[in-house]
């Protein structure tokens, strides 16, 4: 699905619509952190990934990995886009890229969503011709099922099938443990049936944190005069 | 200003759009709390007061003061009154409640965000006429100077005025200096430039704990 058919694959920018341009600071910081940083692990998505690193668990597991984190809440599979687009991946050269982002494309169907997630791991396997990328499942949300949860699950079944045919491209789904078997999720792992709390970050960083140490032992660090 | 002709201060519910009912599920949790638990000290509010209850800070300064968190994410003005005055006060009589509401009433005028705020207050007072009401001051937000700082502080004077003469509620600022001398809140401090890191929620909740503490001295001498 191409991006003039696929709205979830179209770039676009977040409006200021409250007045203090938040966005756009986030962006922009992301930007200049590109020029002053040399990640070896670049996470880039929503809410899902900006909290990690409010949390105890990115000090521990993901700062020693030299990991720079652009997550900006609200963000679709059309922001994330644009961002890469626009500066979010110039001068840096991470080793690997993990990409979480889709569950706030409340426009699109679950096709659009994977295609939008697959538009943006081509981006990265383009710009990024000797990094592995890591896709991380959406979560089911809400504290009973509801179609979210079903359109959620869709998303990640197409990406299951359709993303290790782009190239180094890993899919992991580390939702599994959230929906117990009264279909509910409860407030001690997402505080807004949402978002994570402290002890689910960490359930779910140590899944992420142990592929990553794979993924990076198995890439000799280049040398930096092959950057140039 | 009255209910009718202000939007911040007209309970209302915030209508499922997403699909996932998160907004009630909370709200519900909340309504069960309270009749399950008797706390001292109840917090209500927006994403400010909701994320607090996530770091480390909660757990050492605020659970020991046997402290419930009914903060809701987006939650402006009008939909934390039209939650306290469906359950959320219900069968619970604590010695104070900590407000801190407003900075998500887009669209609305300084006038009618204070206006929401009084509103609230009024219900917890009419409700709980023996509790106490700690209204916390808007902060600034934004990486530079813009509308919505100036909106904020507008309301905070606004506010602080309105409470002056009410013996059951206080004020208090809780910007401890965010804004640098060049115009510019850090993301060390805010991260998006709206909610607060685990060190900057360090730096508000100290004088925020002492007040509570001498307002819970004061009920029970």
């Amino acid at each position: 699905m191409s991006a003039e058919e696929n709205p979830a694959a179209a770039p676009a920018s977040v409006v200021d619509v409250q007045g203090d341009g938040r966005w756009m600071s986030q962006h922009n910081r992301f930007v200049q952190e590109c020029k002053d940083a040399e990640p070896d692990v670049l996470l880039v998505g929503d809410s899902m990934v900006q909290l990690m690193q409010q949390n105890e668990v990115w000090r521990e597991l993901f700062s020693p990995l030299h990991a720079l984190n652009f997550g900006i809440g609200g963000d679709t599979t059309c922001n994330v886009l644009w961002r890469l687009q626009n500066g979010e991946l110039e001068n840096i050269r991470p080793r690997v890229v993990v990409l979480w982002v889709g569950t706030n494309n409340h426009e699109h169907t679950a096709d659009q969503v994977a295609g939008g997630i697959l538009a943006i791991a081509q981006l990265l396997l383009s710009r990024l011709p000797k990094s592995k990328i890591i896709v991380l499942g959406l979560l089911p949300r809400g504290e009973f099922p509801n179609p979210l949860r079903e359109k959620n699950a869709a998303v990640n079944n197409l990406l299951r099938a359709s993303l290790p045919r782009l190239g180094p491209v890993q899919f992991i789904d580390v939702g599994g443990s959230f929906v117990h078997s009264d279909g509910t999720i409860s407030s001690r792992d997402m505080f807004d049936f949402l978002h994570l709390t402290a002890g689910a970050y960490r359930t779910i960083s140590t899944a992420l944190h142990e592929l990553l140490l794979q993924l990076l032992e198995e890439m000799p660090q280049e040398r930096r005069a092959s950057l140039v | 200003m009255s209910e009718d002709s202000n939007p911040a201060a007209t309970p209302t519910p915030c209508q499922d759009i997403q699909g996932d009912g998160r907004w009630m599920s909370l709200h519900n949790r909340f309504v069960s709390d309270s009749k399950g638990k008797e706390p001292d000290v109840v917090f209500v509010g927006d994403s400010l007061v909701q994320l607090l209850h996530e770091f480390e800070v909660w757990r050492k300064l605020f659970s020991p003061l046997h402290a419930l968190n009914f903060g809701v994410g987006g939650d402006a003005t009008q939909h934390v009154l039209w939650r306290l005055m469906n359950g959320e006060l219900d069968h619970i009589s604590p010695k104070v409640v900590v407000l801190w509401v407003g900075t998500n009433n887009h669209g609305h005028t300084p006038e009618q965000i204070c206006g929401g705020i009084m509103a609230i207050i009024n219900v917890v007072h009419q409700k709980l006429p023996h509790t106490h009401t700690l209204v916390l001051g808007l902060l600034p937000r934004g990486k530079s100077p813009n509308p919505l700082r100036e909106r904020n502080a507008s309301v905070n004077a606004l506010v602080q005025a309105e409470v002056v003469s009410l013996s059951h509620v206080s004020f208090l600022d809780m910007d401890p200096g965010f804004i640098h001398s060049d115009g510019s809140i850090v993301h060390q401090d805010m991260y998006d430039y709206l909610n607060l890191t685990p060190q900057a929620y360090q730096r508000v909740c100290q004088p925020l704990h002492e007040r509570i503490k001498s307002l819970l001295d004061k009920h029970d001498p």
